[in-house]
């Protein structure tokens, strides 16, 4: 028996006993795989989400870290367990819209998964060491062109490793594989210490990621890709500096199934997450965060992600930052 | 606010009965979490994160730290009774402490671990209230130059745990390190020994790796031969540690506390390194040099303090830069962040009295966990008198629950069983295990730094001695180098 | 010696010439097969890859490398030192006949059956099999206490890390507990 029918098998065992139960889904705890390791922006996410959540379905939710290979563990888990509603998944722009637009290799494409909804955005925010002379867009530029700028990410084929080039390119570098240096780290805590050392010039991130650095001035931020400013970030947005492009640039955490999962099932986890988001605990640790929280119903999910999936593959086509081997 | 006023502020945070009752129930659920092999302090402490949500921001956090330091203390208790560490900085600890269980001295290994853990616990905590600032600066020094150069100098701590024969545990370590490069490459994202299974693409989990090299031998060793343990006095763990032995290994706890801190203010390191390398320390300055690994009462007592001493120096990052050092302290920044806190220079401005109350109930914990330690010992020592051919089949299932509850993956129980197999022959051959698993925790981040080092740099290899803290590494790395080589032609000699 | 003296059922009692003689020439053939099939065939490194040092493949190869001096190194201790110092401990753990080999293969059965078995009937069935299956494999001296703790250790197992740790347990097609 090979290893890898492993993974499928016991994603069916879990997904077992489906079919003419399916009238009163849920009947039973829903297994809920976050791919990504405990303490991470996914994690705290789900698990804060799990609560209102779980009174909303009414059954028990089993939340399960699944981690591994920048998300594609977990995700693949969910690729092949049974399309039942009962093996659903934690989707983050990582695993979803960067990882299918960079990784020829990914063993899942965004039309394995139906999402059933995102309920979370968070702005993108650049930012340096205060003591780098940097003071604006501009500045980083204009060092860029001037060569030995290097950004740091949290791994090849993560938000941070496309939103350092979409940046620089969108700023007018034209080649910002081989005018910048990427290098990557292991997790977004040991990247924005990368910036922090000296290892990299910049580096960017979700903004909740750097909020504690940049009130402490330990680093600088120099814009947010959103439309509106976010809060405690004093800098200009991007369609402050002329580059409404970039607010396709934002993390997001949704939910997703198995491709085929049914509509009845699609549907209930829309009004669940409806109920769900208006908990005011909920929203209060999410925002305190620098989370932004927007409810989108299945279809705008969907809409959305293959959105920002289309921009980031024009991107990764582009520069050539396709990985192939 | 002067420090008077500062520590009054801590102490009518932290001056209330909810607080300490938090940081107990805390050590409670470490020790447990901790002594169950898969669940780790890790994620005992994930676990507890969501309870803190509701609390007041201190009572939260003392929570968090007692889970975190009781996990540590407690992954020590399978280590020595079942040769399973409960959580990986615990891995050193079975070197000398199974050994000591199966002579009997179940009983006197465990007591010491306590002890080193407790005292190294509380020269960490003195460590983190003294040296806070300072230490944190220098640890801002530490980019993928100087950590290269870091790992390699801890790389020679295999020539510490080999055993008899350097060229084995040479063989061993290679081993681990080879394994390690399975998964994605990290510049570059490509596949490296994946074969296309997305499983393997995370690369293999260590704790897997960890639990098949130790415990899984031990169960098909007793598959070959199912009387090989009659006869030997296993029984009853009567024994007690006596203070005289506390005395004995003090410099080794002292030491290897210090070592702990070090490595512990230093992002990215972790507890296992510093275990190991503290083993390796009082091993090589010991007088009874020769019987470490066989069961040597400072042997325990090194790797706990190794251990415990990383526990409290791991908040020096966090409080002071915001910067958390290991996967644990990145879940307890989660809840500061939860709380409206931001850790970092300006919270010693803007919230110096839950720092203060943090220092405090820190203090306090390294008695705490004396307490709910000794407890726990007696609770836990029966395990030394189950018949060994009725634990084993135990331990092998939850070995089973434990690793697939570590990453949700059945995947990983066949890496555990192969890994087995692996750590069995290599047992049959007498190569080491300890140089296998100090190489696969090293290996990838000695190739990562030395990457991103070239990648800063452009492909100059000059960047690897950029600095003095690069230099001084260098520097003890060669001595350590010449050291091992002299030492090893010298035992030759007669032999030849 | 030979490597291959050591047939399947012999007592592989050694001394440490004959062990390094061994595992020496083991190593070098592991390394000379990671460099020459597993390396280039596994190891994939994008074509653009500017200095061979960044390339994915340098520290496999440099591994490889290493890998190959310490076994010409082990062989070289076999062949020019005396080590043929008999270790007491091997003498003391061979058990005669063919039992011990019947009972490892037996214990890999297990162990590939647990796997099978895992997704299929679930965790907390395969495991009280695995351990019923094992006790009696160890020729254990406690039959009946064997089977209460076989269908004990994992319910209660399954009890802490379903409902207090709150890991998705795989349960299996047939019977699912609470």
């Amino acid at each position: 028996m090979k290893l890898r029918t492993f993974g499928s098998v016991f994603a069916l065992g879990l997904g077992l006993t489906a079919g003419a139960a399916m009238a009163e889904y849920p009947e039973r705890p829903i297994n809920m795989i976050i791919p990504y390791g405990a303490g991470g922006a996914t994690d705290i996410s789900a698990r804060t989400i799990a609560e209102p959540l779980g009174n909303a379905v009414g059954e028990a939710l089993v939340m399960a870290n699944v981690t591994g290979a920048g998300g594609a563990t977990g995700s693949v888990a969910v690729q092949n367990a049974k399309a039942d509603g009962y093996t659903m998944l934690f989707a983050r722009v990582g695993s979803h819209s960067v990882n299918p637009a960079m990784k020829a290799t990914l063993p899942y494409t965004l039309d394995d998964f139906r999402f059933v909804t995102v309920y979370e955005i968070n702005p993108v925010a650049c930012a340096v060491r205060p003591d780098a002379g940097i003071d604006s867009m501009e500045d980083l530029i204009a060092k860029v062109n001037e060569g030995g700028v290097s950004y740091s990410s949290s791994g090849v084929g993560s938000l941070l490793h496309l939103a350092g080039a979409m940046v620089l390119k969108e700023f007018g570098v034209e080649d910002p594989l081989t005018q910048a240096t990427h290098i990557p780290q292991k997790g977004g805590g040991a990247a924005a210490t990368a910036v922090l050392n000296g290892t990299a010039t910049f580096l960017c991130t979700n903004s909740s990621a750097l909020a504690s650095f940049v009130s402490n001035n330990q680093l600088k931020p120099l814009m947010v890709t959103t439309a509106e400013p976010v809060v405690g970030f004093d800098v200009p947005t991007a369609n402050d500096l002329g580059k409404p492009a970039l607010n396709q640039l934002v993390g997001w955490t949704g939910i997703a199934g198995p491709d085929g999962l049914p509509d009845d099932v699609a549907e209930k986890w829309g009004t669940w997450m409806a109920a769900a988001t208006e908990d005011a605990t909920f929203r209060e640790t999410m925002e305190a965060r620098g989370s932004v929280i927007e409810l989108m119903d299945p279809e705008a999910a969907n809409a959305f992600i293959q959105g920002q999936y289309e921009v980031f593959r024009a991107l990764v086509d582009d520069l050539g930052m396709r990985i192939e081997g | 606010m002067s420090l008077m006023d500062s520590l009054a502020a801590g102490f009518a945070l932290v001056g209330n009965v909810e607080a300490f009752f938090m940081l107990f129930c805390g050590l409670v659920i470490g020790v447990i979490g901790g002594a169950i092999p898969g669940l780790s302090a890790t994620m005992a402490v994930a676990l507890t994160l969501p309870f803190t949500f509701s609390m007041a921001p201190i009572n939260g956090i003392l929570l968090l730290l007692g889970v975190y330091k009781g996990g540590i203390f407690g992954g020590s208790i399978p280590a020595i009774l079942i040769k399973t560490p409960g959580t990986p900085a615990s891995s050193a600890t079975i070197l000398d402490g199974y050994p000591m269980a199966e002579r009997g001295e179940a009983g006197r290994a465990l007591g010491m671990a306590l002890y080193a853990s407790c005292t190294a616990d509380a020269v960490s905590n003195l460590a983190l209230i003294l040296f806070a600032g300072w230490l944190a600066s220098f640890a801002l020094n530490f980019g993928p130059p100087e950590f290269f150069a870091l790992i390699l100098f801890s790389l020679t701590i295999i020539a510490g745990v080999s055993g008899e024969s350097l060229l084995r545990g040479a063989l061993s370590a290679l081993a681990g390190l080879l394994l390690a490069t399975i998964g994605l490459d990290l510049v570059y994202g490509t596949n490296r020994f994946t074969f296309g299974d997305p499983n393997m693409m995370g690369g293999l989990n260590f704790i897997a790796v960890l639990i098949g090299l130790f415990a899984i031998p031990e169960i098909i060793a007793m598959a070959w031969n199912p009387v090989a343990h009659l006869g030997k006095t296993r029984a009853l763990g009567k024994s007690k540690v006596t203070l005289a032995d506390y005395i004995g290994s003090f410099k080794s706890i002292l030491r290897g506390s210090m070592i702990g801190v070090f490595l512990g203010s230093i992002p990215g390191i972790g507890a296992a390194p510093s275990a190991f390398l503290s083993y390796s320390e009082a091993r090589r300055t010991s007088k009874n040099k020769d019987n470490f690994g066989k069961g040597e009462i400072e042997g325990v007592a090194a790797s706990e303090a190794g251990n415990n001493g990383v526990a409290g120096a791991t908040l020096i990052p966090l409080l002071a830069l915001g910067v958390p050092g290991d996967v644990i302290t990145a879940i307890i920044i989660g809840a500061f962040m939860v709380h409206g806190l931001q850790p970092g220079p300006m919270m010693f401005i803007l919230n110096v009295d839950i720092i203060y109350g943090l220092f405090i109930g820190l203090i306090v914990s390294s008695v705490f966990l004396l307490i709910v330690g000794s407890v726990a010992i007696r609770g836990f020592r029966f395990v030394a008198d189950v018949p060994k051919r009725l634990l084993m089949p135990a331990v092998l299932v939850l070995c089973i629950y434990g690793v697939f509850a570590v990453n949700n993956n059945i995947f990983d129980v066949g890496v555990m069983f192969a890994m087995g197999w692996v750590g069995y022959l290599m047992m049959r051959h007498r190569i080491p295990a300890a140089p296998f698993l100090i190489a696969f925790i090293l290996g990838p981040l000695l190739e990562d730094n030395f990457r991103q080092s070239m990648l800063m740099s452009g492909s100059d290899p000059s960047i690897l001695m950029r600095g003095p803290i690069t230099w001084f590494f260098w520097t003890l790395t060669f001595i350590t180098v010449f050291a091992i080589t002299r030492s090893t032609l010298r035992k030759r000699v007669p032999l030849s | 010696m030979r490597p291959g003296a050591f047939s399947i059922g012999a007592p592989i009692s050694m001394t440490t010439k004959s062990l390094h003689l061994r595992i020496g020439i083991a190593a070098i053939l592991g390394a000379a097969f990671l460099a020459a099939v597993a390396i280039p065939n596994y190891v994939s490194s994008p074509s653009n890859v500017g200095n061979i040092i960044l390339s994915p493949v340098f520290w496999p190869y440099v591994l490889a490398g290493l890998t190959g001096i310490v076994g010409f190194g082990l062989v070289l201790t076999a062949v020019f030192s005396d080590l043929t110092v008999f270790d007491p401990r091997d003498e003391i753990a061979i058990p005669v006949g063919h039992a011990p080999w019947l009972r490892l293969a037996a214990l890999a059965v297990i162990m590939g059956l647990v796997m099978v078995g895992l997704p299929r009937l679930g965790m907390v069935w395969t495991c009280m099999l695995a351990f019923v299956a094992c006790a009696f494999l160890f020729r254990t001296r406690h039959p009946i206490a064997a089977l209460v703790c076989a269908v004990v250790v994992p319910l209660l197992l399954y009890a802490f890390f379903a409902h207090v740790a709150g890991v998705a347990i795989p349960q299996g097609n047939f019977v699912r507990l609470p």
